[in-house]
């Protein structure tokens, strides 16, 4: 009986695997990603800035998130009920984005400075602009961290009520086999750049890959070990997904990023420069938050670890979680530790209207 | 069998991989993070790129013979007109930014003249761009 059981059983499983890999291989049934209604109230090159749409926003000032510059910003709002950014839209904030958009070749020459110096403070005004509020909430995820923080730097005037940073790298010399190619390896940014002349998002994605190099093996495995499960298929389509769609990086600002970040550990160092004017952390002054995950791969733990006193804030605060990189803000950690910190963070430094 | 306390046992292809991927990842972890590594890597991208500078360098002499663009003039081309689009681009957030400076310093005033204290917060300015649905 009990092997009747498990060939049924076993039966039933490659029923529904036949199912869920026809479906995975045909792409007939792709998890909707990025679906909190948004609209978009700035643009500036292939740059955007995202306003969700709220009518229960009661914290102000507004919040301004910062994404990378490397990859794609939907795993701030991956699925319906896993989505860091509706999780802060029911809270009651007025949350907006700025997106990087996809780099093409018009984008090969921004510096860190377009970004630090330019797009970042037209998004702080366009936000003032339309909510009224004389500063913002500013947080940033992974390199967008980098470069809220290079921006509260360069203008200690910015309005910003606050500053909270995701896994977000300081110490370049803990960045793993990435930054060995660079920093020791002295291969320079030049050898890999493509026609574009920004780097091309193979090249990340294999960096990337490199850190973890059986990882790829092992997902197929455990997609095969769990294709019956609808719930799975769904996550690993919405997590796959995103993990191999890089965007170009800027071949300017890459260049910039390997020479005073990496080489010159510029973050740590104190040897940054933005735009010919020196840059110092220290001249961060506004409450701050760093959360840093544990079980970071990507930007590991001892890379995060030394912002908190770097920055020149009194009131500055830092949340480790038992996490990975992408743990921070998608599934449960991020739901049940994560963004309630955040929140409680914010509602601290906020008004809170009813 | 499943349903044994709620825990179904890996199966027996599962828990041999599972052996072996402990056993190996962390051998290979290790290597890929060590300097030998980090410069066989940027040894192999370097030759890659400077083949490939040759090849283009060659092509180009080939075209330039007979007085045709090569596709690294195109390419110096898209870079220029890349330059200049920033350079459009970094103008005009400037000049946003100076309209805000300007506005902001009106509305400091208006207030500074009605209340005589600092504002924190002001209605808000018209709009110089439409939002889209997405």
């Amino acid at each position: 009986m009990a092997v009747l059981d498990r060939i049924r059983h076993e039966v039933e499983r490659n029923a529904l695997r036949a199912r869920n890999g026809i479906k995975l291989a045909t792409g007939t049934d792709r998890p909707g990603v990025g679906r909190t209604p948004k609209d978009v109230v700035w643009r500036s090159g292939r740059c955007e800035l995202w306003h969700y749409r709220t009518d229960r926003a009661t914290v102000s000032p507004p919040l301004l998130i910062v994404f990378s510059l490397i990859s794609r910003s939907y795993i701030l709002d991956l699925t319906p009920g896993n989505s860091f950014v509706e999780r802060l839209v029911d809270a009651g904030f007025d949350v907006y984005l700025l997106d990087w958009g996809v780099p093409d070749e018009r984008d090969a020459e921004n510096r860190l400075e377009d970004y630090v110096d330019g797009y970042l403070p037209g998004a702080i005004n366009r936000v003032r602009e339309l909510t009224g509020a004389d500063q913002v909430n500013l947080l940033g995820y992974c390199f967008g961290g980098i470069l809220t923080l290079l921006h509260a730097a360069h203008h200690p005037d910015s309005p910003l009520r606050s500053l909270t940073v995701m896994a977000t790298p300081v110490d370049f010399r803990h960045m793993g086999p990435l930054g060995k190619v660079f920093a020791l390896g002295g291969l320079e940014v030049d050898a890999v750049v493509d026609s574009d002349g920004n780097v091309p998002p193979q090249v990340i994605l294999q960096g990337f890959r490199s850190l973890t190099p059986t990882a790829e093996v092992t997902r197929y495995v455990n997609l095969w070990d769990k294709l019956w499960s609808d719930d799975y298929v769904a996550a690993y389509q919405a997590m796959t997904g995103w993990s191999t769609d890089h965007i170009p990086f800027p071949g300017a600002a890459a260049r910039e990023t390997v020479d005073m970040l990496l080489r010159q550990n510029g973050l740590v160092e104190d040897r940054l420069t933005i735009g010919g004017d020196r840059v110092h952390l220290a001249d961060v002054r506004v409450p701050f938050l760093t959360v840093l995950a544990e079980r970071d791969h990507i930007v590991p733990e001892p890379a995060t670890a030394p912002l908190i006193d770097l920055v020149g804030s009194e009131d500055k605060h830092e949340l480790r979680l038992a996490a990975g990189h992408i743990g921070l803000v998608v599934g449960r950690t991020a739901a049940k530790t994560t963004v309630p910190t955040i929140i409680d963070f914010l509602l601290s430094r906020s008004e809170v209207t009813t | 069998m499943p349903g044994n306390n709620g825990a179904e046992p890996p199966a027996l292809w599962r828990q041999a991989f599972d052996a072996a991927e402990k056993y190996v990842a962390p051998r290979l972890e290790s290597v890929v993070r060590t300097d030998q590594f980090a410069q066989a890597t940027a040894l192999g991208l370097k030759a890659q790129a400077a083949l490939s500078n040759s090849a283009n360098a060659v092509a180009a002499k080939l075209w330039h013979l007979v007085n045709l663009p090569a596709g690294t003039d195109v390419l110096r081309l898209r870079a220029q007109v890349g330059a200049l689009d920033r350079e459009v681009r970094r103008l005009t957030l400037a000049l946003e930014q100076q309209q805000h400076a300007k506005a902001d310093e009106r509305i400091d005033d208006a207030t500074a003249d009605e209340s005589g204290g600092g504002a924190r917060s002001h209605p808000p300015r018209g709009r110089t761009q439409r939002p889209e649905s997405t």
